[in-house]
């Protein structure tokens, strides 16, 4: 039955839009993916309807679970809060959580079937949510056209993001602590849809800021894949990617 | 499945909390901590955790009564969405990222509970006790609508899903993400 209903990945700005807040509802999102959209609710009226349509959906599924009594004191231990409840703050923010270590993922990817594997629509999720997060930290600026959100090939957990910070750079910022190999460097390369091979764009350390320049590359246009390679030390010594994907993504257009 | 929460008025409820009448508070805790705690300790999977995180789930309920938008849905399902969205921030970390081996993940299940929604589920009620979701979730293939409720109700993540159904996380993800479209489309 569910076969007749088309089982197609989001494929636009809404249904990624739905997808995030289901997922979010669901809790199936990663703890920075969830705490980046606590962060846009209180100014994103559309998500926070979508979530809200969400949990209305979900709720009668708590039926299903059985009510289990808490412990006789725990009302008391309210009462007590309630009253202290004016001066109390909020509930303390989780710390953003630190290393995400490398997986060795690549021994069961083929470089290749995995370019051909990702569709936009795939990482709708992560790139909306990074879509969202560079409206809102970038508003005023009127010249970012496009980002990126390069995601492990594995998990698809976000890495790094990218957005063109004019004409012809492009800025690539970690969104966590990574570790390379002490022998390895990490080594960014584009491909546009048209180009018969990667281009590198040069190497770049794990966890920092970097705005690399695009003088190697016509531009950056919409649906452009980057990835992020390990290489040695001095970069790839054949002009191709040599090494493992460690992150990867396609180029969305924002404004 | 009892259903007195029908008789409750939680809009009102929630009204008067933000009026500041604490009775209206303690009501509210005499007639939802049971189905709040069994939903909150599901997710964290830990008596004292999910009393930790009902305990702020009431102080936050208190504190933030008057933020409750009618228009924005019911009353009811707010005050979930505060328990669910503390319990899920509480989840632990170590627990759920690192790479859960499948005996451990079963180690820490709570099976009594879980071969109890099993059997809810597997009988042919369980989708007129869920409501309209229940029905669209019945259309669903039995292991992706297995991926939904051990999301929701149990509070796995994907690659605990993942381990718990046998199938491959990106072959998980995507029903997910296939079943909330599918779902959306039953329920509009």
């Amino acid at each position: 039955m569910n076969q007749t209903i088309s089982p197609s990945f989001p494929d636009d700005a809404d249904s990624a839009q739905q997808a995030l807040a289901g997922e979010y509802v669901l809790g199936t999102l990663t703890r920075e993916e969830r705490q980046a959209v606590d962060a846009l609710l209180p100014s994103n009226p559309a998500l926070r309807e979508a979530v809200d349509a969400w949990q209305q959906r979900f709720l009668p599924l708590v039926s299903l679970v059985e009510p289990v009594q808490p412990s006789a004191h725990l009302w008391q231990r309210i009462e007590r809060s309630l009253e202290q409840a004016a001066a109390a703050s909020p509930v303390p923010a989780v710390p953003v959580r630190a290393a995400r270590k490398a997986l060795p993922w690549w021994r069961d990817f083929e470089s290749l079937a995995l370019w051909r594997g990702l569709t936009a629509g795939g990482f709708a999720l992560a790139t909306l949510l990074a879509a969202l997060l560079v409206l809102k930290v970038a508003a005023p600026l009127p010249d970012t056209r496009y980002m990126v959100v390069l995601v492990a090939p594995q998990d698809k957990s976000p890495g790094w993001v990218m957005q063109t910070s004019s004409a012809r750079k492009i800025e690539l910022i970690p969104l966590g602590a990574m570790e390379v190999p002490a022998d390895k460097a990490l080594e960014l390369w584009t491909k546009a849809d048209e180009w018969n091979a990667p281009i590198s764009l040069g190497l770049v350390k794990p966890g920092e800021r970097v705005e690399v320049p695009l003088d190697r590359i016509p531009g950056v246009q919409a649906n452009q894949l980057f990835e992020l390679t390990l290489e040695p030390p001095t970069g790839s010594p054949t002009g191709r990617p040599t090494g493992p994907i460690h992150f990867i993504g396609r180029s969305v257009k924002v404004s | 499945m009892s259903v007195h929460f029908d008789d409750f008025d939680y809009e009102a409820t929630l009204l008067a909390c933000a009026a500041g009448e604490r009775g209206a508070m303690q009501r509210l805790y005499e007639q939802e901590a049971g189905r709040l705690f069994g939903v909150v300790r599901r997710i964290v999977r830990d008596g004292a955790l999910a009393e930790d995180v009902l305990h702020d789930a009431c102080v936050n309920i208190w504190t933030r009564a008057a933020s409750f938008d009618p228009a924005r849905g019911s009353a009811r399902g707010w005050i979930y969405s505060v328990a669910r969205n503390l319990a899920l921030n509480a989840r632990r970390d170590d627990a759920r990222d690192a790479d859960v081996p499948h005996e451990a993940l079963q180690a820490i299940d709570d099976q009594a509970s879980l071969a109890a929604w099993e059997a809810v589920s597997r009988s042919d009620q369980w989708a007129d006790s869920a409501g309209r979701v229940g029905h669209c979730l019945a259309e669903l293939e039995p292991v992706r609508r297995d991926c939904i409720m051990y999301a929701y109700v149990e509070g796995l993540s994907q690659k605990e899903i993942a381990a718990r159904v046998e199938a491959p996380l990106g072959t998980v993800k995507a029903w997910i993400q296939r079943s909330l479209v599918a779902l959306r489309a039953c329920m509009s």
